[in-house]
C-alpha cells in the first residue's frame, strides 16, 4: 500500500509539468496579453510598453518564458501578478483560505445532508416522503446556482437574520478571537448554504439510486434468508456496497474545491478565489491565472488519490489489483 | 416418517397473475424433493414463498403452509425462522455473497446464538472444514474462491444452525458438471449427518431423479405430477412429464434427432382457463380447455390429468 501510495505520488510530477506547460501554452498563444489594453491608451507611447514587456520578460519565446516559470515554482515562487504589482503568493493567500473555508463547509454540509436523505429516499422507496424529497431535489437540480442563490440573498435581505458580503462585520478589529471566528462563520453562512442548495439534489439523488440498487442485489436477498435484523441488512450489507461509487465522487468533489464555488462567490461578494482568477483570466494576468490552474491541477491529483485509497480500504477487490 | 413441511393449496399471485395454483406437497424428515420444470414455471417461487420473502408484488393469497407444526402463511416472526430452521443456497453464489465481506464474517454472522466471538468463529471454521474447504478460507473474500467453493461457503452458511430445511434453488447450474456432482454428493451426505430435509430446484430430471427421493413436476404454476424419484422417471403419467422425459440426450442414439416439446410455454399473463398444458398436449380434449384438472392419486402418484379417472369420454 505505501509503495503504490509513493509510486502514484512520483507520478504527480510529470503530470503537473505536463498540465501546467499545456495550459502556459494555451494562454500565451491565445491572441493579446496584459499590454494589450495599454496599447489602447495614447498616453502610453509603444515604447514604454515594449520596455515594460521586456521588464515583465514577456518578449522571450513561449517555451522559455514557461521554463522562466517552471524554475521559480520549484523554489516556491509564484511569481509576481501583472496588474496589482505584488507577489501572487501574497494575493491569493487570504483569497485561497476563504475558498476553501467556504467549500469545506458547504462540501460537509451537503455530505451530512445528503448521504442520510439518500438512504431514507432508498429504504422508503415510492412512499410519500420519498416522493416528496425526490420532487425537491429535481427541483434543486433543475435551478442553476445562481438563481439559488438570488433566491438565498432576497430572503436574507429582507428578513436581515444574517450578514452578506465580506468576511468580517464593523467590529471585527475589536473582537475576542472567538467572536471573531463566530462572526466569520455567520458570514459563511450565506454562500455556505447557497452551494449546499444546489449540490445537495443530485448528491441525494446519486445515493438514494447507490443504495437502492445495493438493495435489489442477491446478496441482499441471501441477508435476508440468513434471518439477519434488518438494520443490519441495511447498514452493513447494503450501505457498504452503496458508498463504494459515492468515494469516486467524493475525490472529484475535492477537486472543485477552487473552482466550484466561483460563480456563488461573485454573486454573494465573498472575497474568494473566484473573482480574483477571473478578473485575472480577463486582464490576461498570466502568472495569477497560472497558480490557480497548479494549486487546482493539485488538487484534483490528491482527490484522485484519496479517493482511490478510500476505495481501496473499502473494497476488498480494488485492494488486491 | 415425520412430516416436516406440508403445503396445502398455495396460491400466489396479485390480482393480475397467478404465478402458483393451488401448490400442494409434503417433505419428510431426510427426505429429498425435488421441484423439476422449465424455466418461469414457479420453481424458485414455491422456494422463496416456503421461505417468505416473495417479491413485494406478490403475495400468498390463500393456503396453508405447516412447517415443524407452525403455520408459516400467518405466522409474522419469520425471523426467528429464516436461518434458524430453513437454510437457502443459490444459483450464483457469486453473486449472492456480499463481495465486501470475508467468508468468516457473513458465515458468522448467521449464527443465532449468543456466543462469544472466539466461539463463533471456531464453529465457522469447523463447518467450513465439513464442507471441504480449508480453514483459510474465513479470511478470504468470495471473489477469491472458485464457484464450487463459493457454493461450498454458501451451504456453511446456511447450515451454521442445524437448520431443518435446506431449500436449494439449482446450486448446481452455474457450476462445471465435475464440480457439480461434488456439491450433490456433498448435499447427499448432509441428509444423514445433519438429519436435514431438501427441497431441490432444478431443470434437469435426471439430476432431480439421482438427487432425491421424491420428484415434484411444475408447469405454469401447478404441480402436474409429484411421486417417488423412480417412477416419476421410469414410467411417466402426465403428458408433460413423458415429453419432458422423452427430450433426454440419453433416451436417443447418436446422430438421432432430438424431439422436443412443440409448442412455447405459455405466459403468466395470459394462461389458458383450462389446463396450462392443454395447447401442447396430443392427447387434449374438450374438457381440458375448460377446466384446471384436480389431483387423482395413481400408482403411488398425484397427477393433474383428465387422461386419469372417468373424465375422457366427456
Amino acid at each position: 500500500m505505501r509503495r503504490y501510495i509513493l509510486n502514484r505520488l512520483f507520478q504527480f510530477i510529470p503530470l503537473l509539468i505536463g498540465m501546467t506547460f499545456i495550459s502556459f501554452l494555451i494562454i500565451q498563444i491565445s491572441p493579446g496579453d496584459y499590454f494589450t489594453q495599454l496599447k489602447m491608451n495614447p498616453e502610453i507611447s509603444p515604447e514604454t510598453i515594449e520596455n515594460m514587456r521586456k521588464l515583465f520578460g514577456l518578449d522571450r519565446p513561449v517555451i522559455i518564458q514557461y521554463f522562466y516559470w517552471l524554475k521559480n515554482i520549484f523554489t516556491f515562487n509564484l511569481g509576481e501578478s501583472f496588474s496589482y504589482h505584488v507577489p501572487v503568493s501574497f494575493l491569493i493567500k487570504v483569497r485561497l483560505k476563504n475558498t476553501i473555508a467556504l467549500s469545506i463547509f458547504s462540501i460537509l454540509l451537503t455530505w451530512i445532508i445528503s448521504i442520510p436523505l439518500g438512504i431514507y429516499g432508498a429504504i422508503k422507496d415510492k412512499s410519500f416522503n420519498e416522493r416528496v424529497l425526490s420532487f425537491f431535489a429535481y427541483i434543486g437540480i433543475s435551478l442553476p446556482s445562481f438563481f439559488i442563490a438570488m433566491l438565498v440573498i432576497f430572503f436574507i435581505s429582507k428578513t436581515a437574520i444574517l450578514p452578506l458580503g465580506g468576511t468580517t462585520s464593523i467590529f471585527y478589529e475589536n473582537a475576542s478571537g472567538f467572536e471573531k471566528f463566530i462572526d466569520y462563520l455567520k458570514h459563511l453562512l450565506v454562500p455556505g448554504i447557497i452551494l449546499t442548495l444546489s449540490g445537495i439534489g443530485s448528491l441525494y439523488r446519486l445515493m438514494k439510486n447507490n443504495f437502492l440498487e445495493a438493495l435489489n442485489s442477491p446478496y441482499i436477498f441471501t441477508a435476508c434468508a440468513k434471518g439477519i435484523p434488518t438494520y443490519k441488512i441495511y447498514f452493513k450489507h447494503a450501505l457498504r456496497n452503496a458508498i463504494n461509487p459515492m468515494i469516486t465522487i467524493f475525490g472529484y468533489e475535492l477537486s472543485g474545491i477552487l473552482s466550484g464555488a466561483g460563480l456563488v462567490e461573485i454573486i454573494t461578494g465573498w472575497p474568494g478565489m473566484g473573482r480574483l482568477v477571473l478578473e485575472g483570466v480577463l486582464s490576461f494576468d498570466l502568472y495569477l491565472v497560472m497558480a490557480s490552474l497548479l494549486i487546482g491541477g493539485i488538487l484534483l491529483i490528491f482527490g484522485n488519490l484519496l479517493a482511490d485509497i478510500l476505495l481501496a480500504l473499502v473494497d476488498p477487490r480494488v485492494r488486491l489489483r | 416418517m415425520k412430516k416436516l413441511l406440508n403445503v396445502r393449496n398455495v396460491v400466489v399471485g396479485n390480482e393480475e397473475i397467478k404465478i402458483l395454483r393451488e401448490i400442494s406437497f409434503e417433505v419428510n424428515e431426510k427426505e429429498i424433493v425435488s421441484i423439476v420444470g422449465e424455466s418461469g414455471c414457479g420453481k424458485s417461487m414455491t422456494l422463496k414463498t416456503i421461505i417468505k420473502l416473495l417479491p413485494k408484488n406478490l403475495e400468498i393469497l390463500s393456503g396453508e403452509i405447516y412447517f415443524d407444526g407452525i403455520e408459516i402463511v400467518k405466522y409474522d416472526a419469520m425471523e426467528k425462522i429464516r436461518g434458524k430452521e430453513i437454510g437457502m443456497i443459490f444459483q450464483e453464489p457469486s453473486s449472492y455473497l456480499n463481495p465486501l465481506f470475508t467468508i468468516g464474517n457473513q458465515v458468522e454472522e448467521a449464527i443465532k446464538e449468543k456466543i462469544e466471538k472466539k466461539e463463533k468463529k471456531e464453529r465457522v471454521i469447523k463447518i467450513l472444514k465439513e464442507m471441504g474447504l480449508s480453514s483459510n478460507v474465513y479470511y478470504q473474500y468470495p471473489h477469491q474462491l472458485s464457484g464450487g467453493m463459493q457454493q461450498r461457503a454458501m451451504i456453511a452458511m446456511s447450515l451454521i444452525n442445524n437448520p431443518k430445511l435446506l431449500l436449494a434453488d439449482e446450486p448446481t447450474t452455474a457450476l462445471d458438471l465435475t464440480t457439480a456432482f461434488g456439491i450433490i454428493d456433498l448435499l447427499k451426505n448432509l441428509v444423514t449427518k445433519y438429519n436435514l430435509s431438501i427441497i431441490f430446484v432444478t431443470h434437469d430430471i435426471s439430476l432431480a431423479k439421482y438427487i432425491s427421493d421424491k420428484i415434484l413436476v411444475m408447469y405454469a404454476g401447478i404441480i402436474v405430477e409429484k411421486g417417488p424419484s423412480n417412477l416419476v422417471y421410469t414410467n411417466p403419467l402426465h403428458p408433460y412429464t413423458q415429453k419432458l422425459i422423452n427430450c433426454l440426450p440419453e433416451k436417443y442414439k447418436k446422430g438421432e434427432r432430438i424431439k422436443t416439446i412443440e409448442g412455447q410455454v405459455p405466459s403468466l399473463k395470459d394462461l389458458p382457463e383450462g389446463c396450462p398444458f392443454s395447447p401442447r398436449c396430443e392427447y387434449k380434449k374438450k374438457i381440458c380447455e375448460n377446466y384446471i384438472p384436480g389431483e387423482i392419486k395413481i400408482e403411488e402418484r398425484n397427477v393433474r390429468c383428465f387422461k386419469y379417472g372417468n373424465f375422457m369420454e366427456s
